[in-house]
């Protein structure tokens, strides 16, 4: 979710990471290659750009090769479809999860939970819905109004009080531009827009205000991308610069790398990935500036059987953090 | 007679003002009941809404794959 950067709410207990977010986003790649003029080399059609990939979505490539769903203990998610359209997911999770503390050590609870989940996929329509075994409910819809304008509803409800979060997000996808509008449910409201200005670079910006606490915020956001290379920049008002560059060697291997600065408490974080796409398997690994090296393993058993390694050495904590995993169903 | 006219009048514009607050925070009372309201049914209510709209899509499943774990 783009909102990351800039919206700073109530941390929540942190939800595990489920299927919902691993489900398959529009691969706007994808357009940007069909709707590309067929022009002699070095001329540029002006009036014909392609349609930039959405705001929330600039930093996409770089966080999926970056950011892999890091997990320690065991867990084992089970997809069952029963239809083309329907599917039910359980998911069973035992482990350690870190629990955010002020303290500079990690204060980690054991926990197992049991998470089921329905998801209906429509071409317009697509509803997701998980609840866990302590209440704690999330739910994701994403509506088609009409071709151009999509409503998306992202809820995480618990049964404590003021620790549930909505927000309403209304995209309008133009020839060649993008404008959303949101709004959660503490009076946050936020808008954004990007645009194409050349068949390679887009550029954009967001603009949020939070109520409860009267602060408002701008951001600028600058993406251009080749068959090759990705790079993109962000820049908000709250004091945060997150620079990517995402380099395709060729079909199988990734190379990403990215730089983030706190100019509030000038911090810098940089990390540097790979991300290699073989036939059997998915690994991804990354070492960071904070001392950290992470590796991320799916291999693929049979069809629809994959096996999940995941490792996190936080060598400048003394943090080291294990998982295996089973998923099962996922085409 | 035109004293009491008065306070009829200033009694009036009170009242007009007081109404239009007590408006926003009846409004403010009213939304936020329906607010708790549509998060207890969506906490309860949206599973079983998207397991039924999926059960009724062409091809319908059965009963029996839904609770099966096979």
């Amino acid at each position: 979710m783009g909102g990351v950067l800039s919206f700073a709410a109530a941390p929540p207990p942190p939800l595990p990471p489920s299927a919902a977010d691993r489900l398959p986003v529009e691969d706007t790649h994808k357009d940007d290659q069909s709707e590309k003029v067929e022009k002699p080399a070095g001329e540029v059609d002006w009036l014909n750009l392609p349609c930039p990939t959405s705001y929330d979505e600039l930093q996409r490539e770089a966080m999926m090769s970056l950011k892999p769903e890091l997990f320690e203990g065991f867990r084992f998610d089970f997809t069952k479809p029963l239809n083309t359209k329907f599917s039910l997911s359980h998911s069973v999770y035992m482990g350690a999860l870190e629990m955010p503390s002020q303290s500079p050590e990690t204060f980690k609870v054991p926990t197992a939970h049991y998470e089921f989940g329905a998801n209906f996929l429509d071409p317009k329509c697509m509803l997701i819905g998980r609840i866990l075994t302590d209440g704690r409910m999330s739910a994701r819809v994403k509506y088609d109004i009409s071709e151009n304008l999509t409503m998306k509803i992202n809820a995480q409800l618990t049964n404590e009080a003021h620790f549930s979060q909505g927000m309403f997000n209304f995209d309008y996808k133009g020839r060649d531009f993008r404008a959303q509008f949101q709004f959660a449910n503490n009076a946050f409201y936020g808008g954004n827009y990007i645009q194409s200005v050349s068949p390679h670079l887009a550029l954009g910006g967001e603009v949020f205000w939070l109520g409860h606490q009267r602060k408002s915020g701008l951001g600028l956001a600058a993406r251009y991308n080749t068959d090759k290379i990705i790079m993109t920049g962000q820049l908000a008002s709250t004091g945060l610069l997150a620079l990517s560059y995402v380099h395709r060697a060729s079909e199988k291997a990734t190379f990403a790398t990215d730089f983030m600065y706190n100019l509030a408490n000038r911090e810098a974080t940089s990390s540097i990935g790979y991300d290699y796409l073989l036939r059997q398997c998915r690994l991804r690994g990354k070492i960071d500036s904070n001392g950290t090296v992470a590796a991320y393993l799916e291999e693929r058993i049979n069809l629809g059987v994959n096996f999940l390694l995941s490792a996190e050495l936080d060598h400048w904590k003394k943090d080291y953090k294990f998982g295996f995993g089973l998923s099962v169903g996922e085409f | 007679m035109a004293s009491r006219a008065d306070l009829k009048g200033k009694g009036k514009a009170g009242k007009g003002d007081d109404s239009k607050g007590t408006f926003i925070k009846s409004m403010k009372q009213w939304s936020t009941w329906c607010m708790k309201k549509a998060k207890v049914a969506t906490q309860y209510g949206f599973i079983p809404l998207v397991i039924i709209i999926g059960m009724n899509t062409e091809p319908k499943p059965s009963l029996m794959q839904l609770l099966s774990p096979v």
